[in-house]
């Protein structure tokens, strides 16, 4: 093994695939030494002899030096970064070369990324989306349609691949043709796809955007590191957008990450009823601004100009009378039961009840609406779906 | 000296004519049994022999063999306790072989000489082509059932041989015993139910077109409460459908009702931990028809679906399709019939909550108790009806519903007039006459139409609305034509509880 011959990048990720071996720790380790000299004190053991290292990791240093010095006697770096070249990952060390800017500023910046992808795609307005894994039609819709609108603007969709809003504003970023690539930030390693479910739409962010992750190959999901990941997501983020979260959810990890490092904050709001929408709703109290729709947002960042105009709305005309009538239904029975159906899911016996009709003429005029694209069933229940002309008022920009 | 006596043996649920050829001569005294006899049909020896001996008779010391014949088909039980006795008897010339002449016989002996009662008189009755049978007392009335035969019955060897003597006269029948409850769901109503208009209704639609049917909903939704009064709905079983409920039973060993024919639809509801065996039917040593031939002519009703083991799912799908199950084993094979409503409860997920927020389930934890239900179990409900828990206000407040007698009436009329098509009941419609018995209005397929466009239909669940939508308007007396409220209502009852989540 000729050490000269392999790049620092090599050594960072050998370290960091150490067991017991974190982003706290990684950055503590390279803080002090170059990833070169890092190895070789590491692979003698020595590494605790520094305080801000053996700081960083408690509870047992010297257990952590053994466990270490073990570990790297087993590991041929050349091996590793072997790996890393042949399933395409690209890694920087951070102060080194090709080290996303975006990244470097932050306080909290990892000591070592890597991507599937093109990382240049980060230069450019970001906008976070963030929320709940398991979310709502009505908060999967708005983030998707926020992520197809932002991308189709220029905009830099920023969110973590995970299942629900996640999932769903970068399913919106990949939809918009010719949109601003998608930036994903994941949790375990960048050959790790969880959730497995994701599995298609991870590949298609990587080959249209950039994925990054912050642990090394073969890292497993596991629980902690997905705080972790949320507060890479507020870093790259100009403006963090919070669709639908409970009260306990993860994206306040995100959000509180965002507030630390002076990024907008934008809530969407949802009904008061609904558990996933308490924590936008709260947000939105303490004085959040709202995400009615991509113009907040783009107003939030400084962007207004850049909004795809519909067709200009003639300016005498009153807002609160959109155009729904020209495609709304006619038929009278499909007027009650759309408006029985509402915004939360209803079952149809609840449809029928509060639409007073038969359950055979409301489920005849269900399957109508449906076919019509007014409404969407799931597990059993009946949802209105947010229309182009429907939940989210397309308003033109402020003058 | 030789003797023959006619009697039966129960080979699933039918019943196999066996003589019993018994053989006494000089020699080394001994008793065997040939003819293919398993365990307790061997050990009929002993009790033979005690049973004789209590009876005051004697016991011949000489050498016995009795053959059981055809010989090459196994015979089980104890039913043929009471014809090797009186073969025994005959052939020792304890009375004369006129007295058996056109008589069989069907019992098990007591070591007192008692004659006990046995699993599967009414098959075994319809086995034996004499024109007399005597069966053991307290069985008369299941007998008569088959209808050909001039029944006896008797409780002791004694008894019976002063009646063969013409001693005595033989006695009356016992009086019908108190049945145990078997007639439980007669007394649940439908008006119990508050709200679940769609439950109710997929009840009505099941009942009526013979859909089978899976309820899917948190815990104290009353899916369970639903399912249990289904089997009131269901018409009265008559004619050859009462006759096969009635040997099924018989031939379980189950109690039947005061006068002896199965006429109340069966409902049968095995815990999900039951095996393959009890619930397909079959055994090793003694052949039993399972839950699914129980419950034939009924409901056959499991809760917590999604708990059954796999190969008990699995083993459902053929009785479904065909309406029998073929047992087979290295000794036989018996066909049992297997024509039942197939009710389903699941929760949506391990812990109830599923879709709301109150879910504690992890997704992975989700989908794999999901994945069962999926596949091609999932695809025989007809109707899938997801319940919640209902309103307080109609618990608390809301007027008693429909009973079931209302409900049951048009239930009645609508099989009706699927017999009048030639089917006994919607649900078994051929698709080749479905063009021509349940036909399409426009609006109606324009709704399908949609659904088919979208991927969300296959062509077989075409066949399964457009039966349930005939059933729909036969309930409602519709027209002949299906019109959209009844396609629409068809296509409502078929949600999908095995929906995986997608992102957008």
């Amino acid at each position: 093994m000729s050490a000269e011959a392999l790049a620092n990048e090599a050594y960072a990720v050998a370290l960091a695939e150490l067991p017991g071996m974190g982003p706290a720790r990684l950055r503590a380790v390279l803080d002090r030494w170059p990833p070169a000299e890092a190895w070789s004190v590491v692979w003698s053991g020595r590494a605790m002899a520094v305080g801000a290292v053996a700081d960083a990791c408690r509870p047992d240093p010297a257990a952590l030096a053994v466990t270490w010095r073990t570990a790297a006697g087993r590991v041929d770096v050349a091996d590793v970064w072997q790996r890393y070249r042949d399933a395409g990952v690209g890694v920087a060390v951070l102060g080194g070369d090709g080290y996303p800017d975006a990244l470097a500023s932050d306080a909290e910046a990892p000591a070592v990324v890597c991507w599937l992808g093109d990382p240049a795609v980060v230069q450019g307005p970001r906008v976070g989306i963030v929320g709940s894994r398991r979310c709502t039609r009505y908060g999967r819709d708005i983030a998707f349609e926020l992520g197809h609108d932002l991308a189709s603007a220029g905009v830099r969709v920023v969110s973590g691949l995970a299942l629900g809003i996640d999932g769903a504003a970068h399913s919106g970023a990949l939809s918009a043709p010719g949109g601003a690539p998608p930036v994903a930030v994941v949790g375990s390693g960048l050959d790790v796809v969880y959730p497995r479910r994701h599995v298609d739409l991870w590949r298609r962010v990587a080959d249209a955007g950039v994925v990054f992750s912050e642990s090394p190959m073969g890292a497993a999901p596991e629980g902690w590191r997905f705080p972790l990941r949320n507060r890479l997501i507020a870093a790259l983020a100009d403006v963090l957008v919070v669709v639908e979260s409970r009260h306990q959810g993860g994206s306040r990890h995100t959000v509180d990450a965002a507030i630390e490092r002076d990024r907008v904050v934008l809530a969407v709001p949802g009904p008061v009823r609904s558990p996933l929408s308490t924590y936008p709703n709260e947000l939105l109290h303490q004085g959040v601004g709202p995400a009615r729709d991509v113009v907040d947002v783009l107003v939030a960042l400084g962007l207004a100009g850049r909004l795809p105009m519909p067709a200009p709305v003639d300016a005498g005309e009153p807002e609160h009378e959109p155009e729904p009538d020209v495609d709304g239904p006619a038929d009278p029975v499909e007027v009650a039961v759309l408006d029985a159906v509402g915004w939360e899911p209803a079952t149809l016996d609840d449809v029928a009840e509060r639409a007073g009709r038969s359950l055979g003429a409301v489920a005849a005029a269900l399957a109508r609406l449906e076919a019509a694209g007014r409404v969407a069933e799931r597990d059993g229940r009946w949802e209105r779906v947010a229309g182009r002309s429907g939940a989210i008022r397309r308003r033109t920009a402020p003058a | 000296m030789l003797a023959t006596v006619s009697s039966a043996t129960l080979l699933g649920v039918d019943g196999q004519p066996v003589t019993v050829e018994v053989h006494v001569s000089s020699g080394l005294p001994g008793f065997t049994v040939v003819g293919l006899p398993d365990a307790p049909c061997r050990e009929s020896r002993d009790r033979v022999r005690a049973a004789l001996l209590s009876s005051g008779l004697s016991w011949p010391q000489k050498r016995v063999t009795v053959n059981l014949a055809p010989s090459g088909v196994r015979k089980g039980g104890p039913g043929l306790d009471l014809p090797i006795a009186i073969g025994v008897l005959v052939a020792t010339e304890v009375f004369p072989p006129e007295w058996c002449f056109g008589v069989g016989f069907i019992g098990e002996l007591g070591l007192d000489g008692s004659i006990r009662r046995v699993p599967g008189i009414v098959p075994m009755v319809d086995a034996i082509g004499e024109p007399t049978v005597v069966v053991p007392g307290g069985c008369e009335r299941e007998a008569t059932l088959v209808g050909r035969h001039e029944v006896r019955g008797a409780s002791t060897v004694v008894e019976l041989l002063e009646c063969l003597r013409g001693e005595a006269a033989w006695p009356d029948p016992a009086p019908p015993a108190p049945v145990p409850a078997t007639g439980v769901h007669e007394r649940l109503d439908l008006c119990d139910v508050r709200g679940q208009a769609v439950a109710r209704l997929a009840l009505e639609v099941s009942a009526a077109g013979g859909h089978h049917l899976l309820f899917c909903g948190p815990p104290g939704s009353g899916k369970t409460m639903l399912a249990r009064r289904l089997p009131g709905l269901l018409p009265k079983l008559t004619g050859p459908a009462a006759l096969e409920a009635t040997r099924v039973r018989s031939a379980a060993g189950l109690v039947l009702p005061g006068d002896g024919l199965v006429i109340d639809p069966p409902f049968r509801a095995p815990h999900h931990g039951a095996s393959p065996v009890s619930v397909i039917g079959g055994g090793s040593a003694h052949m039993r028809p399972g839950e699914v031939s129980l419950a034939s002519g009924g409901v056959l009703f499991l809760d917590e679906l999604a708990e059954f083991p796999n190969a008990v799912l699995d083993a459902l799908r053929t009785p479904i399709e065909e309406g029998v199950v073929r047992v087979c084993r290295a000794k036989g094979s018996v066909a049992y019939p297997a024509r039942f409503l197939l009710v389903g409860a699941t929760n949506p997920c391990p812990c109830g909550e599923w879709p709301t927020m109150a879910c504690r389930c992890s997704d992975v934890a989700r989908s794999r108790y999901v994945r069962k239900l999926s596949g091609p179990l999932i695809d025989r409900f007809d109707l899938r009806v997801l319940v919640r828990r209902p309103d307080v206000s109609a618990l608390l407040t809301g007027r008693p519903a429909e009973p079931t007698a209302a409900v049951a009436a048009r239930v009645l009329t609508a099989r009706t007039r699927a017999a009048e098509r030639g089917v006994m009941c919607n649900a078994e419609l051929p698709a080749d006459r479905l063009d021509e018995l349940a036909p399409l209005a426009d609006d109606g397929v324009h709704l399908l139409e949609h659904r088919l466009r979208a991927g969300m239909l296959s062509a077989r669940g075409l066949h399964r609305v457009r039966r349930v939508a005939r059933t729909l308007a036969d309930l409602a007396d519709g027209p002949d034509t299906l019109g959209e409220e009844h396609v629409g209502l068809a296509l409502a009852l078929r949600a999908d509880p095995a929906h995986e989540e997608v992102a957008a």
